[in-house]
């Protein structure tokens, strides 16, 4: 505690303090600890992104192939650990960033009446002023997603595993669901617009010569992410799978 | 001749060991004793900030005030250039006694020997305490502290943080006044105004001061008061200073019986980005260095208002150049800013004003090309075309001289304590090291010296062999001295005129520009001393101080400044009139050498003037205090 | 020229402030934003009216304390600048422009334009020093430092701690300021006893008081006067991560 300033006000209460720095949920309270998980789980996030996308993909090679590259992966005994884990993260990222925003719109009680961007070299965009918005989105998307894919219809293909090809055509069969998957893919992007490179600043990963590469890389991967997963259901949707 | 209220307290013995047999002689307090004494400090700057600081550290509970919102903000932070110290880090000659000779040869030999020599000597360990604070000093690629010639030095003695070195070395002591008000040894008043010093029995005992928040009049005791309050160059209105610097503090504590010292020593600066308009609020100076490689000149003939361009050579006057063949565009700064003066009093100034001469790059861009120029100078011409719209690299910069630094103050002693009993001043506030005229990077290394390693054993000497009886803030003379302020505020808000501060302030500030400015008569001051009284009378009956005085009252903050310089002025200008002699940055036209240069009177004015305060518009006593030189012997300077 | 003016003017800390709209007539290019208001208070004084409250005070960029958000953008639209630098020539003949405090729960308005930063001293206080005594210091040659890092050090220890990176930000964070001073200090051989203990506590006091954590936009270093790169908040993250892993 800091005494003896002349502030009218007292200094504010101390959410912890030197002494009990050695608990790691105090750690991760702090302004800093925060960014430093949310960077965390948004890159492990981002880097499942890149794996799914990768494993779908499998998907223009045909039923088979995507079929057995789902069981294959569905069977594997590690898989509900890695779930369980990706679960962890994926309510870690979102707890922390609301627990953060909230307080993030504590520390200014009282709004500008004119307020605007400065400009260069701010990387502020819509993608980053909507994130508390486009994360919201996903998290209801994901519960939809997993809903419909993973505990979804239980069709059996022809060599025995789970026809998750079929239930892909089935539901993007549907234009409202295309729609709906495509709003949600285009918001994918714009949260990775701005949190792909945003997860290496906040933790700290940061160079004179390669932050500048890592902006656009970051830029590149959420455009070829969202892109994928966008062509992948119109993809499905307009050739019903069918060759 | 000297005042038996004078006594400097010089230690004996050779000048070389006068410090370190004083430091021996004082006496100390007991560790344990320290906590027991309360020490005001007003101003937070290079000064009050590392004296705060250093007193904490010691252990005395220490009160610190300031008026900005934090002590970080105070004006040592817009020192430019650097700091001077006898490291000889260059191995090119330098040495203690090398910098003690060329800063009272530099001040025109009116300084005290011994207190310059103990500047000189303790200028090496500010360099070390500095580093060790984390001031990140310019180095060199062995990594070892760079250093610049400033100021015309012969040696490189100048330590520098890019062009901000006042602002990294007052950062350096406010972190560590932020260490010990983390420990609670100082206790931080910030956005309080000292308007009263409190006197116990003929001691200084504390201070009133007004809380610029809330308007409270607030009275605090302690054993001994330290001012460090800077200087009072905004008397001109238009200087380098800051908006609110101001001589309050020091004139509320000469009011109260300390003597001012020598007030008509204030130096100008002569490279300054000139006067726009009546509505500018300061003067931005740009770093002496310009005039290594821009020429200074003025058309020949009068009233030539072709632009600078289209006036070929053999129209211009390169007048320093022409003036001062050996020195030329290098001359020392008050030989410079007199020569401006004089050119624009010929009618040759240049701009709309025509109070501006220019300084021209042209030469040395043809000479060196314009990128090395910009690596050179790339941020002061990035400032100029900032605030004047003009490009310097295609046309030549407008200059003129600004008020920058006041070297009279009150007076002290050896031990920085002035003729009150208990009342220190540091810094700029007080008259002690600059004479009649501060060297380059100097100003910075006397506030740090006086802060850091002169005041944290003087300070015990006075405490430790003073009787200092308990005294609370409930004793009569905290009433009377917070009434006294009290009624100052009542009275400049019952005036109700129609005049404005700022425009008052204006005024003053040009009668004391044109009459007690670069050049100075008996005619001019004598002038001067008819007109400030009547603009103070002026101000008295027909000022407008709008607002509430229990809030946040700029206005009222103002007004109160503006009032003591009103009565401040007047003794700078009788100051002045007294001195008949020219030295330093003070030019009486009557004291000059056949050529024009300034006359110094050794046998009649090689003294120290400190004024006594005897009531507003009557006369102050003088009493002088006589300088000896045993050590650098005065010469009449030349630059020819 | 001739602008419409909408300040914020607002009495106390606690009482509710609103817009109000200024004629300024007469603004000359050559004046500094903060001369066109110092003519608009001459105005209201002599009219017996309360002045405008702003603070100022070096009116050269070094000092800090002017602090205007100024159509939005806190210092106005020149880069690189503080409000006393800003020059009347950068506006249009009748432009409306609004004029408001700096706004974050760590800040209060203290009246009109004024607010108090106390804040920022107090995370100082916490650790943004090196913890020396004066009189024991060693030669200043005694230790080398690196020009690149001294340089290093400069860029980061240039911040004049006015809080427009705060009032820039959307979430009021204090994490370029304080970064500047932990990188300034963490770079420096000086800094590196109390390195890790100082990071800790310089972020424990900005969170009690108030200020909001870092979204990575870099709103802040678009706005700062002295420029002041976000690489400094990177910095600041790995030196809180070898803190935690430090144990402290």
């Amino acid at each position: 505690m800091v005494s003896g300033l002349s502030s009218e006000r007292q200094p504010g209460k101390l959410r912890y303090t030197d002494e009990n720095m050695s608990s790691r949920i105090r750690v991760f309270d702090s302004s800093v600890g925060s960014k430093l998980l949310i960077g965390l789980t948004g890159l492990a996030l981002f880097l499942y992104l890149i794996t799914h996308i990768a494993g779908n993909a499998l998907i223009f090679l045909g039923a088979d192939t995507f079929n057995t590259y789902a069981h294959t992966l569905t069977s594997n005994p590690l898989i509900p650990i890695i779930e369980l884990g990706l679960v962890l993260v994926f309510l870690t990222h979102i707890f922390k960033t609301v627990q953060m925003f909230v307080r993030n719109k504590a520390a200014r009680p009282v709004a500008y009446a004119v307020k605007k961007p400065a400009g260069t070299p701010s990387r502020k965009t819509l993608a980053s002023s909507t994130m508390i918005v486009s994360g919201l989105w996903l998290l209801l998307f994901v519960v939809l997603h997993v809903q419909a894919f993973k505990y979804g219809l239980e069709y059996e293909a022809a060599s025995g595993v789970r026809d998750l090809y079929r239930i892909e055509m089935e539901t993007f069969a549907s234009p409202l669901t295309v729609a709906f998957y495509v709003v949600s893919m285009l918001l994918v992007g714009s949260h990775l617009w701005h949190g792909a490179s945003s997860a290496l600043q906040s933790l700290g990963l940061d160079h004179p010569s390669w932050t500048p590469r890592i902006l656009a890389a970051g830029k590149i991967a959420a455009v070829a992410i969202a892109g994928g997963f966008v062509v992948i259901a119109l993809w499905a949707h307009v050739t019903g799978g069918a060759r | 001749m000297s005042s038996s209220k004078l006594d400097a307290k010089v230690p004996g013995g050779p000048i070389a060991d006068k410090w370190d047999r004083h430091k021996f002689e004082m006496k100390l307090v007991n560790p344990a004793n320290k906590r027991k004494y309360t020490v005001i400090v007003v101003g937070t700057g290079l000064a009050g900030g590392s004296a705060a600081a250093s007193l904490g550290e010691l252990g005395y509970n220490v009160l610190n005030f300031c008026i900005q919102d934090s002590p970080r903000r105070a004006h040592s932070i817009a020192a430019q250039g650097g700091i001077n110290a006898a490291k000889n880090y260059q191995n090119d000659g330098d040495s203690v006694y090398r910098l003690f000779y060329d800063t009272v040869k530099g001040g025109d030999y009116r300084s005290r020997e011994a207190n310059v020599y103990r500047l000189a000597q303790l200028s090496v360990n500010i360099i070390d305490q500095c580093v060790a604070q984390g001031v990140p000093f310019a180095r060199e690629y062995g990594g070892l502290l760079d250093n610049r010639s400033f100021g015309g030095a012969q040696v490189s003695r100048t330590f520098y943080a890019r062009g901000q070195t006042g602002q990294q070395l007052l950062l350096g002591a406010y972190q560590s006044l932020m260490r010990q008000v983390h420990q609670g040894a100082v206790r931080m008043f910030a956005r309080r105004e000292m308007l009263d010093l409190v006197i116990v029995d003929g001691k200084a005992r504390g201070i009133i001061v007004r809380n610029l928040i809330t308007g409270a009049i607030e009275r605090y005791a302690a054993d001994a008061v330290i001012l460090a309050t800077g200087g009072y160059g905004t008397v001109y209105y238009l200087s380098t200073n800051a908006v609110n610097s101001n001589v309050t503090a020091a004139w509320r504590a000469h009011k109260r019986g300390a003597l001012f010292a020598n007030p008509c020593y204030t130096q100008i600066h002569p490279t300054c980005i000139p006067v726009s308009g009546d509505h500018q609020s300061k003067l931005t100076l740009m770093s002496e260095s310009l005039r290594n490689d821009g020429r200074v000149w003025v058309p020949k003939k009068q009233g030539d208002k072709r632009p600078p361009e289209q006036i070929p050579e053999e129209d211009r006057d390169y007048y320093l150049e022409r003036k001062y063949p050996s020195f030329g565009n290098l001359v020392p700064r008050d030989v410079a800013s007199r020569n401006a003066k004089q050119a624009c009093d010929d009618g040759r100034g240049v701009g709309d004003s025509g109070l501006a001469v220019y300084l021209d790059f042209k030469d040395a861009i043809a000479r060196v090309g314009p990128e090395t120029i910009k690596a050179k100078y790339g941020n002061l011409f990035q400032m100029y075309a900032k605030i004047t719209d003009d490009d310097p690299y295609a046309v030549p910069m407008r200059i003129y001289p600004a008020i920058h630094y006041t070297m009279g103050g009150l007076w002290v002693d050896y031990n920085l304590m002035s003729n009150v009993p208990g009342l220190h001043v540091l810094g700029e506030a007080n008259f002690s090291d600059h004479g009649a005229n501060r060297l380059g990077a100097s100003a910075l290394m006397q506030g740090l010296c006086d802060g850091y390693f002169v005041i944290p054993y003087t300070i015990g000497h006075y405490l430790a062999s003073t009787a200092l009886p308990k005294v609370t803030t409930d004793h009569d003379a905290f009433g009377e001295a917070a009434d006294n302020v009290q009624q100052r505020i009542n009275q400049l808000l019952a005036v109700k005129g129609s005049r404005g501060i700022r425009e008052i302030h204006r005024e003053l500030g040009r009668i004391m520009w044109d009459d007690v400015g670069m050049a100075r008569s008996a005619q001019s001051l004598t002038r001067a001393l008819a007109r400030i009284p009547a603009l103070r009378d002026e101000f008295w009956h027909d000022v407008s101080v709008p607002g509430s005085p229990d809030n946040l009252n700029q206005s009222l903050e103002y007004a109160g400044r503006v009032a003591d310089y009103l009565e401040f002025a007047e003794l700078l200008a009788l100051d002045a009139l007294q001195r008949s002699e020219s030295c330093g940055g003070h030019f009486r036209e009557e004291s000059q050498t056949p050529d024009g240069e300034a006359l110094r009177d050794d046998d009649n004015f090689s003294y120290v003037a400190a004024w006594e305060f005897q009531g507003v518009g009557r006369a102050p006593a003088l009493h002088k205090e006589a300088l000896v030189f045993d050590e650098v012997h005065p010469t009449q300077r030349s630059y020819k | 020229m001739r602008l419409n003016l909408k300040i914020w003017r607002q009495a106390g800390p606690d009482g509710a402030g609103k817009l109000v709209d200024y004629a300024a007539d007469h603004v000359s290019p050559d004046m500094s934003f903060l001369e066109m208001l110092d003519v608009i208070n001459e105005r209201l004084v002599k009219q017996g009216e309360d002045a405008i409250s702003f603070d100022s005070d070096c009116r050269e960029g070094i000092c800090g304390m002017c602090s205007l958000v100024i159509n939005g953008v806190p210092h106005g639209p020149d880069r690189g600048t503080t409000v006393c630098q800003l020059h009347m020539r950068r506006f249009k003949d009748g432009e409306t422009v609004t004029i408001e405090p700096w706004r974050a729960r760590a800040f209060p308005v203290v009246k009109d334009l004024v607010v108090d930063r106390s804040a920022f001293d107090r995370i100082i206080a916490a650790g943004g020093y090196v913890s020396i005594n004066v009189g024991g210091a060693p030669d200043g040659n005694a230790i080398p430092v690196s020009k690149q890092v001294a340089e290093q050090a400069m860029d980061s220890a240039a911040c004049i701690g006015c809080g427009a990176c705060v009032a820039a930000c959307k979430n009021a964070s204090a994490h370029l300021f304080m970064s500047a001073k932990i990188a300034q200090l963490s770079v420096l051989p000086q800094g590196q006893v109390e390195r890790t203990t100082r990071v800790v506590a310089m972020i424990a006091q900005a969170d009690a008081d108030g200020f909001g954590s870092c979204s990575n936009e870099g709103e802040c270093e678009a706005v700062c006067p002295k420029e002041i790169p976000i690489s400094n908040i990177a910095r600041m993250s790995r030196e809180f991560t070898r803190a935690v892993f430090a144990g402290k």
